[in-house]
């Protein structure tokens, strides 16, 4: 592992994880940068709903949040089996792995992953979701990748509870519930503009994400002032990149 | 979620009435095992109307709340995510509120949960519980007071608890100034607020109500959907979210697979259209005033009178 680049981008977690920063693009952010340093091909964030179910909070790709989702709808893979044992659990090659997922398996293989690592996000005892990490070749996930992977996963725990009391222990359920409402809000606010744009939702966040980051601002109250008209936002509101996306009609005259 | 309807609409067969909040409150006491339960209805400009509350207790609690301006309520909707005050007498609570902490104490609280009834960007009041001992909710009791919470957002969104207001002297605007729709308004500008007066997506009897729904499954698309409907009928983020779930029940439809239609742009829902009509494959008509009206609660009226509230869940992972 190039230790340059783990150090970097612990520092650039810290310095992300400051007042006034976002949780859900911090989780974006550090999916991203787990494919960058563990020598993952993807990765995906899941957090546990109290209601009863998990949820996809950050992916590093289209490709993963939809194999998340799958695991979820079907009942069925590592990430399921880290959250409900709370401990890593990993299949180092997806080939002999049916037994074990008989859905999940072949689905990641299709999608062309060989390796799947799931690793859970603790606090004292209440497990509260998993950082799962995907590799297109098959082979073990190293000791040293191991940890450092989980030390992400920590980071991502703790995000949950910048600024907050942590004597209280209801805190940690206060902001799950906050960061999953925000994922929500997001989701309509990239539907607004690739519906006002004419783009696909992948370009719709790139776009809420880089103009968010452009002027400082967090990513959720971005979302928020855009989907209920309280700000005007004039570069977003002309919809920067009219450019339809592969596949799609173009928008109808309006 | 089915489980937690059936506790809601068995409330409102045993009083003969519409399901309405006051059934969701009346559910969430005895299935949360709380002393008192309220809802309040919370407008974008900040005014709060008490629009139920299952004791004095309760209704106290609110008015301290917008005497003393500051508490649980308005903390849960700044804040966007619930704020479980499992002990008034802790440091960390009274140090967050100094006037309204000892005031709720002498009221006869001594642990208060409060949840937001939101969507995303779609905030339309709170759901406030009380307990008259201190004890945190059970991760269980959370989940449930979330689901309940859910209820009572999808019943203020569509029901707009028409008829509901004037039942019991309890239900009574704190500020003076009328129950007027906007106030529930999730986003203080579209039509998806005047409650029951002829808005046809929103009149209360119609349409799913706060029927159960599966918001898990294509979650994303639901809310993506929600946000390219803005766009496409010209509405707030709560009417589109009404209009949605009005049209995959007229269609006899999922929630889920409807909006995955919309978000790949198969089917496009238009201004002019009703509530039910869309430009799409299925090209149907939806049921204009037509719909079937939420009775007494067919799915608990005839249900057994004690359920097992844990034996519901089918995937709750870890447990």
């Amino acid at each position: 592992m190039d230790g340059r680049l783990l150090s970097e981008t612990f520092v650039e977690l810290a310095d992300t994880m400051v007042a006034g920063f976002d949780v859900i693009e911090f989780m974006h952010v550090l999916t991203d940068r787990s494919v960058d340093l563990l020598g993952a091909s993807a990765a995906g964030l899941l957090l546990a709903d109290p209601r009863g179910e998990l949820r996809v909070v950050a992916a590093s790709s289209e490709q993963v949040r939809l194999l998340e989702l799958f695991q979820i709808q079907h009942d069925q893979g590592p990430c399921l089996d880290c959250f409900r044992r709370g401990e890593p659990v990993s299949a180092t090659d997806l080939t002999a792995a049916a037994g074990r997922w008989p859905r999940f398996a072949p689905a990641a293989r299709q999608a062309g992953f060989a390796a799947v690592q799931a690793l859970p996000m603790r606090l004292r005892t209440q497990i509260i979701g998993a950082l799962n990490l995907f590799r297109v070749a098959a082979g073990p996930f190293g000791e040293a990748e191991t940890r450092v992977g989980q030390a992400l996963a920590d980071v991502a725990t703790i995000s949950l509870l910048h600024e907050r009391s942590l004597r209280r222990s209801e805190t940690l359920n206060e902001q799950l519930q906050v960061a999953l409402n925000s994922r929500v809000t997001i989701e309509q606010a990239k539907g607004k503009l690739a519906e006002r744009a004419g783009i696909d939702m992948d370009q719709a966040f790139e776009i809420l994400r880089s103009y968010a980051r452009a002027r400082n601002r967090r990513l959720s109250e971005l979302a928020m002032a855009f989907v209920t008209g309280s700000e005007d936002l004039p570069a977003l509101s002309a919809g920067q990149s009219p450019l339809p996306g592969p596949g799609q009609p173009p928008r109808p005259p309006r | 979620m089915v489980a937690i309807w059936d506790l809601v609409a068995q409330q409102a067969a045993g009083r003969q009435a519409r399901v309405s909040v006051q059934d969701v409150c009346a559910a969430a006491v005895a299935a949360i095992q709380v002393s008192g339960a309220g809802v309040l209805a919370v407008s974008r400009a900040g005014a709060v109307h008490v629009i139920w509350a299952t004791d004095q207790v309760s209704k106290q609690l609110a008015d301290i709340e917008l005497t003393v301006g500051e508490g649980p309520r308005a903390d849960a909707s700044a804040f966007g995510g619930p704020v479980l005050a499992s002990d008034l007498g802790h440091d960390d609570i009274v140090g967050r509120w100094p006037a309204f902490a000892p005031a709720a104490q002498a009221a006869g609280a001594a642990a208060i949960f409060a949840f937001p009834l939101q969507i995303g960007a779609i905030r339309v009041g709170v759901l406030e519980m009380y307990r008259r001992l201190p004890s945190p909710l059970s991760t269980l009791a959370l989940g449930d007071a979330l689901l309940f919470a859910d209820t009572a957002t999808l019943l203020l969104l569509e029901g707009r608890q028409a008829g509901g207001l004037d039942d019991d002297g309890l239900a009574r605007d704190l500020d003076g100034d009328g129950l007027d729709g906007d106030a529930l308004d999730g986003d203080g500008r579209d039509g998806a607020g005047q409650g029951g007066t002829g808005n046809p997506a929103g009149g209360a009897g119609r349409g799913p109500a706060g029927q159960p729904m599966e918001l898990g499954r294509r979650r994303a698309e639901i809310d993506q959907a929600t946000g390219m409907l803005t766009e496409q009928l010209g509405t707030g983020i709560a009417e589109a979210f009404v209009r949605l779930r009005a049209y995959a029940y007229a269609q006899d439809r999922q929630l889920g697979d409807v909006a995955r239609d919309i978000v790949t742009r198969r089917l496009r829902l238009d201004a002019g259209d009703g509530p039910g009509t869309g430009t799409g494959p299925a090209g149907v008509d939806g049921p204009g005033a037509g719909g079937p009206s939420i009775g007494t609660g067919p799915a608990g009226a005839d249900g057994p009178g004690h359920r097992n509230l844990a034996g519901r869940r089918h995937r709750r992972p870890g447990t």
